[in-house]
């Protein structure tokens, strides 16, 4: 092919907005965009849009216009309308699905700070936006559950995640420790089973870390003591927390599909402040006012505090490997 | 005056900075396209017929702030596809409004009022709503039903929680003068800062080639719209460029005034024209061949250009380039006449 063709080919290609095909001398093809030229070579998008290329001109002997032109497919599509309009009904996001937000659900502001280190982003008035790798995520302080339906209905998510702090009811696990929830348990003795894909999925991400998979138990009540757990404690039952359940069922109801993802504060063995027995969001003030109350309050709450800081320092790490995993599945989408 | 003080004063500065460093050429404003897909398919748009694949493409919060800095322009014009689609969007609008840039970004609003809890009003940030023309013009322009009442209501709500709102306007060929000061009155009694109007560029890739304004055509358009402006109008624009577009001033195009920036890098020449991509902002303004474009040209695409990307700049320079000049536009600002 004479150079005069070749360059003609270039600029056309340079104008067209659709995929080329170059095949070059020694006979290989090469399929991608043309975004720009020069008198020596070739910009290219490959094929998936991902990968920037340069090819020499002098390596290009064909160019085949092989892709959709988009313009003229626009223009198609103008004509075959007519002047009619569109409907009002036509989805807001029009041929971009929405792929929704991931919503994760914690009770307590300390929590709320371990999920926003792992979004990379600060909470704002119990909120915190930020992006687990490619993927939008919400996280709101919701207290026990209640207000996970509420939750749901403003977000939209496409997959809603309780995570948070837990009791432990199984003897081996030491704080820190993770549980990822194969099921959670109401505290009527109903259980949901936690959705497959996300769970397998969450599974793999978080290979390595000390976690363990199995029922979460849903007490209406702080399971403070140790015979406050075992009371609780069941066959393949490995932590008590009090939101799982009400933010699984809410999840169930919108037809959103739920992670439960829990970090070992409170060993089955250890008790907790009796401050904590009353449910809230934040514990400063009971905690203060308790540490002053006498020198073993004041170390049992280090302890508590030292525990704390592990569980959230492994929560923060199980999400930050979540994100890549909610990624892959979105590009799955 | 549809700017506000501080903002003029701010551009206003940056512009005295660079006539006292003697620079030739300087962006004014950033056109920021962090991505292309689009919610609508606008019968005059020709910017996002790209295959599916380069549509998913966006810029991330990182490359956006790094071309804000690189360009160093003080107003960043957030346009597209529709902004609103891209995840990070409000990561893009704070990340800006952080480094003090005074972003305009530009939206349909289909999707602004359920996107608002995303943003924080800011002095630095304002939302450019598309708005074509009254009800039944500005539906047949964005080729659906209702995105009129849409828009509206967004804007509403953004007004309500303490936004910036400004309109975006592009006019075609049969746009009815009397019918668009009757818009002009319905923008302002919803409450907006501004309007910006322009004509439509006639892009070789939009579906309808036929309504785009011949030179000659904007003239008598924007004569009749704008002539005996009342003094409720506000347009977030040079009034001088308001005049360029009636005919009574002629600019010549100022195409580096604009710089864009996408998925593909730095845009050469301008907003409108692609014939390719400069790697830097540098490369863009120091190995662009300028004297091929603009009307003196002879270029056959620029001849009928009156677009706000190019001649804005030129209207603003031209008020800093005599005293007379900068008195003119202050008294058309001030009084609100043209």
């Amino acid at each position: 092919m004479t150079e005069a063709r070749i360059a003609e080919l270039v600029d056309r290609a340079f104008d067209y907005r659709g995929y080329v095909t170059l095949r070059r001398h020694d006979g290989s093809e090469l399929v991608g965009f043309v975004y720009d030229r020069s008198a020596s070579h070739l910009d290219l998008y490959d094929e998936t849009a991902t990968r920037r290329l340069r090819v020499p001109l002098a390596e290009v002997a064909d160019i085949a216009f092989t892709g959709e032109d988009a313009a003229l497919k626009s223009q198609e599509i103008w004509e075959r309308r007519k002047g009619k309009l569109e409907s009002r009904e036509t989805p807001a996001h029009g041929d971009w699905a929405d792929p929704g937000k991931i919503l994760v659900l914690v009770a307590l502001e300390q929590e709320l700070r371990a999920v926003a280190r792992a979004l990379g982003s600060a909470p704002r008035g119990g909120v915190v936006r930020g992006r687990l790798q490619v993927s939008e995520a919400v996280a709101l302080s919701i207290g026990m559950g209640e207000g996970a339906r509420r939750a749901i209905a403003d977000h939209h998510p496409r997959l809603v995640v309780s995570c948070g702090f837990s009791g432990g009811l199984d003897a081996a696990l030491s704080p820190g420790d993770l549980v990822l929830a194969t099921a959670v348990r109401g505290a009527g003795g109903e259980a949901l089973v936690a959705p497959e894909s996300p769970r397998q999925a969450a599974g793999r991400a978080l290979y390595g870390l000390r976690c363990v998979q199995g029922e979460l138990v849903c007490s209406t009540a702080v399971a403070a003591s140790p015979e406050d757990k075992r009371a609780l404690a069941r066959p393949g039952a490995l932590a008590v927390d009090m939101e799982s359940y009400p933010v699984a069922e809410a999840a169930e109801e919108s037809g959103v599909p739920w992670l439960a993802l829990r970090a070992i504060v409170d060993p089955l063995g250890s008790s907790l402040p009796p401050f904590t027995r009353e449910a809230r969001r934040d514990y400063f003030w009971p905690a203060l006012r308790y540490a002053l109350s006498g020198p073993r309050a004041a170390a049992g709450l280090v302890r508590l505090a030292r525990n704390a800081n592990r569980a959230g320092a492994a929560l923060e790490e199980a999400l930050r490997r979540l994100g890549p995993a909610f990624a892959a599945a979105e590009a799955h989408r | 005056m549809g700017i506000p003080a501080g903002q003029m004063v701010a551009v206003g500065r940056y512009l005295v900075k660079q006539r006292l460093a003697r620079r030739e050429r300087y962006p004014l404003v950033l056109m920021l396209e962090p991505l292309f897909r689009c919610n609508l398919s606008c019968t005059g748009c020709g910017k996002i017929q790209y295959p599916v694949q380069l549509l998913r493409r966006q810029l991330s919060v990182e490359e956006c702030v790094s071309a804000s800095d690189e360009c160093g322009a003080p107003i960043v014009s957030v346009a597209g596809g529709e902004p609103l689609l891209h995840p990070q969007i409000a990561d893009i609008a704070r990340a800006l409004v952080d480094r003090r840039r005074y972003v305009y970004l530009c939206t349909n609003a289909i999707l602004l009022e359920r996107k608002l809890d995303e943003f924080e009003p800011s002095k630095y940030l304002s939302f450019s709503v598309h708005m074509d023309g009254p009800r039944a013009e500005h539906d047949h322009s964005v080729c659906r039903e209702g995105v009129y009442d849409v828009a509206v209501k967004a804007i509403r709500a953004a007004l309500a929680r303490g936004f910036r709102v400004t309109t975006n306007t592009t006019l075609f060929e049969g746009s009815d003068p009397e019918r668009m000061r009757g818009f002009f009155d319905e923008m302002m009694e919803l409450g907006v800062e501004g309007m910006m109007v322009s004509p439509g560029y006639s892009y070789e890739k939009a579906p309808d080639q036929e309504h785009f304004l011949r030179r000659e055509r904007s003239h008598q358009l924007f004569s009749r719209m704008l002539g005996s402006p009342k003094r409720s109008w506000s347009f977030n624009q040079s009034p001088l460029f308001l005049q360029f577009l009636m005919g009574k001033r002629d600019f010549e195009c100022t195409p580096w005034g604009n710089p864009t920036y996408n998925i593909f890098g730095w845009q050469r020449p301008c907003y409108l024209l692609q014939d390719g991509y400069a790697k830097s902002f540098r490369e863009l303004m120091e190995e662009t061949d300028w004297s091929k474009y603009g009307r003196k040209s002879g270029n056959p695409r620029c001849q009928d250009c009156m677009v706000h990307c190019g001649f804005e700049p030129s209207a603003v320079r031209a008020a800093f380039e005599s005293p007379q000049a900068m008195a003119e536009t202050v008294a058309n600002m001030v009084t609100g006449r043209l």
